[in-house]
Order: structure tokens, then C-alpha cells, then sequence
């Protein structure tokens, strides 16, 4: 029977797939491998036997036990980054059927409930790849410092107590706290392109994670000492309106992050900003 | 290295804002001015001021506006702004558009189609603005199929001979020529109805995803009803006989139908707008 696969698949055919899941089976585990940075890719399969419940991690687990392919051959085990396993860290991100999540909180019973289904893991196309699933994710975190994302309260005294935040405020800003820097927005962004010369990280496009942190941080009492800071650093090239309105990040956001609220409200100050800048001169 | 280096290349914002703005007013303005314009052949045939019924009152309808734009002071000024909007709009498009690499194809979602489309539309908006530019207002009747040279006092008549590929009849590359036109006009209307829903959330204007929802509801209705317009203007000048037109006009000329106005409609004729009774 054909499957939905996760690139034509909805969260709800996913969630339906669970129920049809077959006890017993055996799937078959579609790996893109790659021995270094620069070297060619290649194709690898396994046949993994699917527990209740189990993840990709598990499924590359059980691969590393016993690295053999559908073919015979005798491999490495399959080479990935993983941190929390319950998709807080973003650290095991990965492309699985073609789109960008964790693979810790991805269920084999969703993408290949039957006997004999394929699920195909590779790694995130807009990074760096180190080895086979691992990628380089500096320059996500390279972002976070182009537009200051922290609060100033370092220093050579004590600050004394902060400024009252409201609970409304601290509402408003807890969704994008919920930010992970996990890379999903980035991989399926248009306008993100993959960036190998590190030269070139400060004038490309920044994403929509760093944009809404940017908002996370103008909006805090203390934080928002940095506002023109950020809003600065974003109006340059690569800055916010290096975005082209496709919207797939605030869609494959695992967190759900008001990304393209945040791109918004960071459109709306950066509009104000370049108004005060031109009458003011500061 | 930072944002501490202050205003680096302060210019890049005020380039991407006027390529917004640019694309609202004036080309955005002057889009739906044009279109309803065009659209007068269909509606101009509920113009009881014109003499005749049906299409023949659309064909006098549309010279009427014609001339009166024609007559317009400064009309040179206002259209070289005019090309040097669209023209700074275009490059700056393509610099653009170059820079993204859509991904429909393994992020099917219809917002990721729209964002793809806007660019294609951009595309085939540049080659369809310049042939028709270059053909109907710059006179290159290499390119018209029949050679057709588009005349301000014949409107509708040199026009539907260019859409139709000759006076006599429909030639194969008239047809060609039309069904370009169907498809340029098509991705004008939107890439300025999504222009116009992205540009509110560039400027900031809509921050909330409702207030996005509701301005899309906005700017959707606002593309249906220009396409509307847009495909009622070319069904019209399709359906218009350049022979049959080219006397109406004729007769406009002449100043035969202001007599004829009058005639019908006595006193009521001499307060026809734009023109001393």
C-alpha cells in the first residue's frame, strides 16, 4: 500500500499512521553517508527490525550494533549528533523523508508504519557536513551574536535589582524563548543558502531564528539597552529584509516559535529605526 | 565585524524599501488605473453618452479615455518615471531573486508556492512589460505580428489588430501574441496582489498573524477583482473587430458622436467630464 511520506504527509496522516502501525515489522532505513567535510556522499541501506515506539536515534542505535547494509556489506556505524534525545537541545536535527526535524522525537511508527517502508535519513543541506548525520552549526550560533542576543548585565559592580517585567510581557515573550537553535527555519528557508566560507557569515542572510530572538531581547527591560544595537545589525546586508516571505519557518518550527510575527515586529522597529536614524542622525 | 560598526552599508536597507515602495507607488497605482482603463471597452457599454450599443459603445468608451490620458500635461514626465520605476523595480528584482533558492519541491506548503511564484511572475512580468512597452508605446512594429503600429486616436482598433495579428482576421502569431498577454497580465495582477500583502508585513504594518490573515483577505479581493478587470479588458479587445472600431474612431475624430450625444441626451451630453460644454 503506498504510504504518505513526510514530505507530502500531514502532522494528522502522521499521527494517523501510528494506529496503523504493524507489529513485528521490518523497515528498511535509508542513510545518505559521507566519510569528511568535502568528500562525496553515497547511499546506504539497512534493515532494521521496528520496536513499539521507537525513534530514528534507536534505529541508528540498533544500525551501530551490527553495521551490516541491505547488500552485505560491512560498514561503519552511521555517524550523528544527538544531545537531550527529548527535542530541547536541537542537536539531532536531520533531514528525515526529505524535511528538517529532530530525530530524537521522530517516530518510525509515523513515517514507515508497514512491512517493508522506507525512511530515508540525511544530513541538513545548508550546514557543513562533519561525518554522515553530523553538521556544523557554528554559524547559527554566529548569528545569535550578530544581533546581541543576551541580556547586558555584566560588569564591574552590582547591578542591583532588574526592572519589573509585567506577567502580559513575560507571556508575550515566552514562545520565542522556547527557541532551541536547532537549524529547522534555516534548512527550509529560500532565502538561507549554505555558506561554506565563514568570511561571508556577517553580510548573509542571518534567519528567522536570530531575527526572532532579536525581538525575544528588544523586548526585555534590560535587554532592550541593545534595541538599536540589533536593529542596527539587521538593517544591514543579510539583515531582516534579506526575507522573502515564504513563511516555511514559523510552519516547520518544532517549537512553534512566532517566527514570521517576530520577522514582522523586527520589520516594524527596523522601519522606525531607519526613520529616526534619518532625522535624528542617531 | 558587528552591529558596533554602526550604519555599514546604510544603503542596502534604503535600496530593498524603495524596491517595496516602488512597487506600490507608482507601478502598483498606475497597474490599477491601467487595467480598469483597459477595462472600459466592456464597461463603456453601459456609457449611454456614447452612440451605437454593446462593444461599439466599449471602442469609443476606451478612445475616450485614451485621448483624455493623451491630453494629460507632462504625460512624458509621468511616463518616464513611470519606466524608471519599472526598470529600477526589475533589476533590483532579479539581484534579488537570484540570491533565494525556492524548495517547493520538498516544502509543499501554498504560502512556499507563493513565494516561488512571485519571483517566476517577476520574470515573466520584465519580458511582458517590455514587449509591451516596447511594441504599443515605442512603435518597434518589428515585433507585432502584421506590423501593427498602436495609435493613440485609433485605440482600439490598432490594439485589437495587434492582439489579432492582422486588420483581416486572427493570424497564428496573433493568437501567440494574445495568449501572452493573457498569461503577462495574469502574473502582474499577482505579483502586485502578493507584493501588496508582503510589503505590509516588510514595512511592519502587519504583525499578528490575523492581521496578516486579514490583509491577504484584503489584497486577495483587490487581485480578483484587477483580474477581473485585466481578463474583461482582453475578452473585450479580443471580441473588438478592428475594421468596425477603426470607423467608430473615425468618427470620434470628426467629433461626429459629440453631436450625437447631444442629440441623445440633450443638455445632459455638454457636462461630459474633462471638457468645457
Amino acid at each position: 500500500m503506498a504510504i504518505a511520506y513526510a514530505h507530502e504527509s500531514t502532522a494528522d496522516q502522521r499521527r494517523a499512521n501510528r494506529t496503523r502501525a504493524v507489529e513485528g515489522r521490518t523497515v528498511l532505513c535509508r542513510v545518505r553517508r559521507c566519510d569528511g567535510p568535502g568528500k562525496a556522499g553515497r547511499w546506504e541501506s539497512f534493515k532494521v527490525p521496528v520496536e513499539p515506539g521507537m525513534n530514528v536515534i534507536a534505529c541508528l542505535k540498533h544500525i551501530a550494533q551490527n553495521p551490516v547494509t541491505v547488500d552485505g556489506n560491512t560498514t561503519t556505524p552511521v555517524v550523528y549528533d544527538a544531545g537531550c534525545l527529548e527535542e530541547v537541545c536541537g542537536a539531532c536535527t536531520m533531514l528525515i523523508n526529505g524535511m528538517a526535524r529532530q530525530s530524537c522525537s521522530c517516530l518510525i511508527d509515523e513515517y514507515a508504519p508497514l512491512e517493508g517502508d522506507t525512511i530515508t535519513l540525511e544530513p541538513m543541506t545548508k550546514f557543513p557536513v562533519i561525518r554522515d548525520l553530523w553538521v556544523d552549526r557554528a554559524r547559527l550560533f554566529q548569528s545569535l551574536t550578530r544581533v546581541k542576543a543576551w541580556v547586558p548585565i555584566d560588569g564591574t559592580y552590582a547591578l542591583g535589582a532588574g526592572p519589573k517585567e509585567s506577567p502580559e510581557v513575560q507571556q508575550d515573550r515566552y514562545d520565542m524563548s522556547e527557541c532551541m537553535s536547532c537549524g529547522c527555519c534555516l534548512e527550509a528557508c529560500p532565502q538561507f543558502t549554505i555558506e561554506p566560507d565563514e568570511a561571508s557569515w556577517d553580510t548573509s542572510f542571518i534567519g528567522a531564528h536570530a531575527i526572532s530572538q532579536a525581538r525575544l531581547f528588544n523586548g526585555h527591560a534590560t535587554g532592550k539597552e541593545l534595541k538599536n544595537d540589533r536593529l542596527d545589525e539587521l538593517m544591514n546586508p543579510g539583515g531582516v529584509s534579506e526575507c522573502g516571505n515564504a513563511q516555511n519557518c514559523v510552519k516547520v518550527c518544532p517549537k512553534g516559535v512566532p517566527l514570521t510575527e517576530s520577522i514582522a515586529t523586527i520589520g516594524r522597529q527596523v522601519t522606525i529605526r531607519s526613520f529616526t536614524r534619518f532625522f535624528s542622525g542617531k | 565585524m558587528t552591529a558596533t560598526d554602526g550604519p555599514r552599508q546604510s544603503h542596502h536597507l534604503l535600496l530593498r524599501r524603495l524596491h517595496s515602495l516602488s512597487g506600490l507607488v507608482p507601478i502598483g497605482v498606475f497597474l490599477i488605473f491601467h487595467l480598469t482603463t483597459n477595462a472600459s471597452v466592456v464597461w463603456g457599454a453601459a456609457n449611454t453618452r456614447m452612440p451605437g450599443e454593446g462593444l461599439e459603445r466599449g471602442v469609443q468608451t476606451f478612445q475616450h479615455e485614451v485621448s483624455w490620458i493623451n491630453d494629460m500635461p507632462g504625460l512624458l514626465l509621468i511616463e518616464l518615471s513611470l519606466w524608471l520605476a519599472i526598470g529600477f523595480h526589475s533589476i533590483l528584482g532579479v539581484v534579488y531573486a537570484v540570491g533565494g533558492k525556492p524548495n517547493v519541491g520538498a516544502y509543499k506548503y501554498p504560502d512556499n508556492w507563493r513565494y516561488t511564484l512571485q519571483r517566476l511572475t517577476g520574470y515573466v512580468g520584465i519580458f511582458f512589460i517590455f514587449y509591451h512597452v516596447a511594441t504599443l508605446r515605442w512603435g518597434w512594429s518589428f515585433l507585432v505580428p502584421g506590423g501593427t503600429v498602436w495609435s493613440h486616436e485609433y485605440a482600439a482598433s490598432t490594439l485589437a489588430a495587434a492582439l489579432r495579428g492582422s486588420y483581416e482576421g486572427f493570424t497564428g502569431a496573433g493568437i501567440a501574441v494574445s495568449i501572452g498577454y493573457f498569461l503577462g497580465v495574469t502574473c502582474l495582477v499577482f505579483h502586485f496582489a502578493n507584493g501588496l500583502w508582503t510589503s505590509a508585513i516588510t514595512w511592519g504594518l502587519t504583525v499578528s498573524e490575523k492581521a496578516q490573515k486579514r490583509w491577504g483577505m484584503v489584497c486577495a479581493g483587490l487581485g480578483v477583482g484587477l483580474m477581473g478587470a485585466a481578463w474583461m479588458a482582453l475578452i473585450g479587445f479580443l471580441l473588438t473587430d478592428p475594421v468596425d472600431a477603426r470607423a467608430l474612431e473615425e468618427g470620434m475624430l470628426s467629433g461626429a458622436h459629440e453631436v450625437q450625444a447631444e442629440q441623445d441626451e440633450g443638455a445632459i451630453g455638454s457636462a461630459e467630464p474633462g471638457r468645457e460644454p
